[in-house]
């Protein structure tokens, strides 16, 4: 496999709600091995685009194309599902399973596999997933019991454990503390590396950002209006731009 | 789309409403017999619903059996027929009081329940995490949940039936003496296939009304904490409604087919 890979690619992508247009003609190739960050005011739709990614929303008009699959052709649940166990999401709340421990948490992604592994892999496999993490002494504790930089990190052992390549990341380190957002962003940067994970990261948090990305896009009015890397864009002499580094 | 928009909202919300539950009810169907089968949290569920309601639907039976008896006991009197008084009460505790009382109460307890669990989930994305990890969400949370209420309302209703009926011994028992096989025999005996089967069959419906309403309302809840209230609180009053109307509809049918 060549380097420069692309498996993500988007073109002129639209989405609107009612009168609402949110997304109007959004381009975007996400490169292998690849940290792209995505920045953008509040409900710019930023979240609307990478549900697109994984069809939890069906985008009006554009071109989408997921590890070399036409997401508009993937009809059937058994194909679609297959795409979307090799792309994980982090919800920008975690979205843990209330009802469920954290060991049930982990497993629940394993046990809906068509090859389940056994008993013992399972185990296996959600204490590596916390190890990564760091918080393998929470595996019996609810969600409830957990802080709210605790959840993240479980959120993130779960959408890891099925191995997937590509991550996409919705607002990791919103509502975190300087200190445990700097943890959360030196871990998406060592899952890139160690694991060869692709990601799209939102965020409005730029040490996040500044960690994190290989390569930087920003909404503006419903396109992406700037890119480049992160020092690339520090130095542009656009005042709008300029509001997010401050 | 003019004549729709011209309907006053809440005519409106009951077209979509019925839309919607048609488009669940269809859509269960279509799962309900694909695996992955969830045996171990349909058996989770039907355990946790059926267990919750024990006690209300226990102490709820007793009361109605006892204060029907005490109620009609006058009545009855008054032409020297107090012998009927067990076969009166259980016939009509078997037919309607039990099976839609019970019903009431699931709608109440298990319905809103429901709501209130899927709203939430709805509205902290958990359900949109379970698809994007490949699960089938549909297939672990309603169909589950449906066949679940499906299964314990009639159990349910079975078991407020024999309560009604000890509440009723006692209400016969105030001022009189009955003993236990005497009025175990009056009140049994008048029951014939045709009290028993449409009665069962009928829950069944009511259980599957209240289960696939809970988990359409929780499933469509809008974001927000008032969201997932209005989806508890709606699932309520339209599987309450559901089962006077499927009520409504048994009654015929069992007299177009029975009598
Ligand atoms: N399911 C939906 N139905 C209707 N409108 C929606 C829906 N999802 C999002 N929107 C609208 O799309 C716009 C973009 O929302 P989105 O959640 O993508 O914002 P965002 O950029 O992620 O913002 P934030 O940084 O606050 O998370 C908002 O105006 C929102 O109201
Ligand atoms: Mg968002």
């Amino acid at each position: 496999m060549k380097e420069e890979e692309i498996v993500i690619d988007i073109q002129e992508l639209k989405k609107s709600f009612g009168d609402n247009e949110v997304l109007k003609g959004m381009n975007l190739q996400l490169h292998r091995k690849e940290n792209l960050v995505i920045l953008g005011k509040s409900g710019t739709g930023k979240s609307v685009l990478i549900k697109c990614i994984v069809k939890l929303i069906e985008p009006d008009e554009g071109r989408l194309r997921v590890l070399d699959q036409e997401v508009k052709d993937l009809e059937a649940d058994e194909e679609l599902n297959k795409l979307r166990r090799r792309v994980g999401f982090l919800f920008q709340g975690g979205a843990l399973y209330d009802s469920m421990s954290v060991r049930e948490n982990l497993r629940f992604p394993l046990e809906r596999l068509s090859d389940k592994p056994s008993r013992d892999e399972m185990e296996d496999r959600v204490y590596e997933a916390l190890r990564s993490v760091g918080l393998e002494k929470a595996i019996d504790k609810m969600p409830a019991e957990l802080s709210g930089g605790m959840k993240k990190r479980i959120a993130l052992a779960r959408t890891l454990i099925l191995k997937p390549a590509i991550v996409l990341y919705d607002e990791p380190t919103t509502g975190l503390d300087p200190a445990t957002s700097k943890e959360i962003s030196q871990l998406i940067l060592e899952m890139q590396q160690e694991y060869d994970i692709s990601s799209i990261i939102i965020t409005h948090d730029m040490a996040c950002a500044r960690i994190t990305s290989n390569k930087m896009k920003v909404i503006r009015n419903g396109v992406f209006k700037y890119k480049g890397t992160y020092d690339e864009l520090r130095e542009k002499n656009d005042p709008w731009l300029r509001d997010f580094f401050e | 789309m003019k004549i729709a928009e011209s309907l006053p909202e809440s005519f409106q919300r009951f077209f979509i409403n019925v839309a919607g539950i048609g488009r669940f009810t269809k859509q269960f169907f279509r799962q309900v017999f694909k695996p992955p089968f969830e045996f171990r949290e349909i058996l989770n569920q039907a355990y946790r619903l059926g267990y919750d309601s024990l006690f209300l639907v226990g102490i709820t039976g007793f009361i109605i059996g006892m204060v029907m008896t005490l109620q009609t006991k006058p009545t009855l009197e008054q032409f020297g027929a107090e012998s009927w008084l067990p076969s009166m009460v259980s016939v009509s505790i078997i037919r309607e009081i039990g099976p839609v009382l019970t019903a009431l109460i699931c709608a109440g307890k298990v319905g809103s329940g429901i709501g209130a669990e899927l709203g939430s989930m709805k509205v902290s994305e958990q359900i949109d995490a379970m698809t994007v990890s490949g699960a089938n969400a549909f297939n672990y949370l309603v169909v589950t949940r449906v066949i679940a209420t499906t299964i314990t309302v009639p159990i349910l209703v079975y078991y407020a039936d024999a309560i009604s009926l000890v509440g009723s011994y006692v209400g016969v028992n105030i001022e009189g003496n009955v003993s236990p096989s005497l009025f175990y025999k009056q009140s049994l005996d008048i029951l014939v296939f045709s009290d028993i089967v449409p009665a069962t069959i009928k829950t069944l419906f009511f259980g599957f009304a209240i289960g696939i309403v809970g988990c359409y309302k929780g499933a469509t809840a809008d974001k927000g904490t008032l969201g997932v209230g209005s989806a508890a609180n709606s699932a309520v009053v339209i599987s309450s409604l559901m089962i006077f109307v499927i009520d409504l509809i048994a009654v015929q049918l069992t007299q177009l087919f029975i009598r």
